[in-house]
């Protein structure tokens, strides 16, 4: 019964295979990007593709799943394929080299977004986020909030991840230096929102008398802020996030939390697709790297901006 | 005879339960904050979601199956149940919306996630896929349609009537603690007083004897797959309620914390013996060692490689005192 249907099944298959060659008149753009459970890349994928669309493209996005071995698949699919550009978001900024190595020497560009590669001769170009600067610059504005003395916390990301690192390190290298602040917890919450409240939940019960929770993004300042809610303080801690993400947005212009690092994906996917387009029509001569300023936002500004980008 | 063996079941209930005492003990003395009433229903909170997963769970390992699927399933009608109250259903082409209530909404989630569930069984009974394969083709399909679903993008503020489910209190209680106790004590019911009860266990047992004693085996499976998703589907209602927002990337690799809190709670993952209790308190060990570690403040790296050693302990010792007896 179901070797039977297995034939017909194929042929189907093969046919929609056909129908799909056949229509492509138009030239092909890969997006590839670390992952699609997490609604910021699915942002930048889906620009980058529909930007891609609109230059005349057809534009197909992979899903790297955060697995660099993944991510080596689908370059190698994409070279056989044919595609004639990579807009590209690493999962990992040493274990992606290879990769865009490889689709280089097939004679594809690959334009980096968002997260670096450690290769200065891989990427054609690189539009890539400044999550240092742009956590330097939360750690001013938290300093200035919290009147520079107080207890407070810190939810990391996912402890494996580059952008981790770079915020954590960005925010403590101002925050470091005012000794009248004391971090009294630093856990891992994943990004995730759902653990940040859980974890957030139980160092309320440690210390009840926080003042301030920097978050490693968004979806965790969220999950913070909601753990405050149920514990009654959400009045009393400023909590800060980072991405620039829907919720977080609304949150601070209804002053429910005090900042975040906007990131740009909309700009830096659009530059990659728009960079692809001026390649493959000639142009060879592209900036190795364009840093892409994460901007504070605060109660202060909150009207300049939408979620993921200015008005 | 019976007696023993009802002497043996009750040393290996205890077992976990003497773990979880001294666990406590040490948590306890490392820290002041830990034996709180704040701090206790503040475990209870947070483990009510894996014990209702974990108890649908227990159902299925008690049969000799296993359900990889739980964490994608309840992403997936968790995003349904928010969907449904923040938009309804529109039929576009019959000039058609339905509006949903919270009950409505989180019935639809819970019966879709039965059908899910029943899906699954039917992979199982009927084409003979063994249960780790079925469900975790499932974990991944569940996970695709929760994607398509939201689009990849989280459905926030579902109102302060639904937030109530996650965050309120009953008699000082949180509502998540209530709805848990009163899973837990349906399932002890049908596990210790019902036919499909003392069924379940039969096929875990035995299933060639307990096909030839004329159970049907199918039919009992199909049900415990099916239970297994529908309580998943309500452990997503919970945390989009406490969320006040559905994740797509919710619930991933919860179903581990579910079989770890099964195992840890005595119950063989090769079927015909365990508890439901013994899963409350696997699941409440996990709970306690997830908040004494971060009261404590251990670094995360350090969490991770000392829950697996917990773990691994729990399970040698509940081994260790199956065979003395």
């Amino acid at each position: 019964m179901i070797k039977r249907l297995l034939l017909p099944l194929l042929c189907v298959l093969l046919f929609v295979q056909c129908k799909d060659r056949t229509k492509e008149g138009s030239k092909k753009i890969a997006v590839v990007v670390s992952t699609l459970n997490n609604p910021w890349f699915v942002f930048l994928a889906e620009t980058a593709a529909a930007k891609a669309k609109t230059l005349g493209y057809d534009a197909r996005i992979f899903d790297s799943q955060n697995n660099t071995a993944l991510e080596s698949d689908h370059f190698e699919n994409i070279v056989v394929a044919g595609f004639e550009a990579i807009l590209f978001n690493p999962t990992d900024a040493n274990g992606s080299v290879a990769n865009v190595l490889k689709a280089k020497s097939a004679g594809i560009p690959v334009f980096c977004m968002d997260r670096e590669i450690n290769s200065v001769d891989g990427a054609t170009s690189q539009i890539l986020s400044d999550s240092y600067s742009g956590a330097v610059s939360i750690g001013k504005y938290f300093v200035r909030q919290l009147n520079k003395k107080g207890n407070y916390v810190e939810l990391l990301g996912l402890v494996g991840d580059n952008n981790t690192w770079a915020r954590s390190k960005g925010f403590h290298s101002v925050t470091d230096h005012y000794s009248g602040l004391k971090m009294v917890s630093q856990q891992s919450a994943d990004f995730d929102r759902n653990k940040a409240m859980e974890v957030m939940e139980t160092i309320l019960q440690a210390h009840p008398d926080i003042d301030g929770v920097f978050c490693g993004n968004d979806a965790m300042a969220m999950g913070a802020f909601q753990a405050l809610v149920s514990a009654g303080k959400a009045d009393k801690v400023k909590v800060f996030g980072f991405d620039g993400a829907e919720d977080m947005i609304t949150a601070i212009s209804e002053n429910k939390v005090a900042a975040t690092g906007m990131q740009f994906p909309k700009v830096m996917a659009e530059t990659a697709a728009q960079f692809a387009d001026e390649y493959i029509k000639g142009k060879r001569d592209f900036p190795q790297k364009i840093p892409v300023a994460v901007e504070l936002v605060t109660a202060g500004n909150i009207n300049d901006y939408v979620a993921y980008g200015k008005k | 005879m019976i007696a023993l063996a009802s002497y043996k079941k009750n040393i290996s209930r205890f077992q976990s339960v003497i773990a979880l005492f001294i666990l406590c003990i040490v948590l306890g003395v490392l820290s002041d904050k830990f034996f709180t009433a704040a701090n206790g229903l503040n475990v209870l909170r947070q483990v009510a979601v894996n014990v209702c997963i974990a108890t649908g769970m227990t159902l299925i390992v008690l049969t000799g199956g296993i359900d990889l699927s739980v964490g994608s399933v309840l992403a997936l009608c968790g995003a349904i149940t928010a969907g449904l109250l923040k938009n309804g259903l529109s039929f576009p082409s019959a000039d058609l919306f339905v509006g949903f209530t919270i009950l409505g909404a989180v019935l639809a989630a819970v019966i879709i996630g039965a059908l899910l569930g029943s899906f699954s069984g039917i992979v199982v009974t009927s084409f003979r896929v063994p249960p780790f394969v079925a469900t975790l083709a499932m974990l991944t399909i569940a996970r695709g349609l929760t994607m398509l679903y939201t689009g990849g993008h989280p459905i926030s503020n579902l109102g302060e009537d639904f937030a109530y489910i996650g965050t309120g209190s009953l008699l000082g209680v949180p509502v998540p603690v209530w709805i848990a106790a009163v899973v837990v004590l349906i399932a002890v019911f049908i596990t210790r007083k019902t036919k499909l009860g003392r069924y379940i266990y039969a096929i875990g047992g035995n299933e060639t004897a307990a096909r030839l004693s004329g159970i049907r085996i199918n039919k009992v499976k199909l049900t415990v797959y099916a239970i297994g998703a529908a309580l998943a589907a309500l452990g997503g209602v919970i945390v989009t309620s406490r969320l006040d927002s559905a994740q797509p990337n919710a619930g991933i690799s919860y179903e581990l914390d579910a079989i770890a809190a099964v195992v840890i709670g005595g119950t063989s993952l090769n079927g015909g013996k365990g508890s439901v209790w013994g899963t409350v308190i696997g699941a409440v060990i996990i709970g306690v060692l997830n908040n004494g570690l971060v009261l404590l403040n251990v670094s995360p790296f350090w969490q991770q490689v000392v829950k697996g050693a917990v773990i691994l302990l729990a399970v040698i010792v509940d081994k260790a005192g199956d065979k003395k007896e």
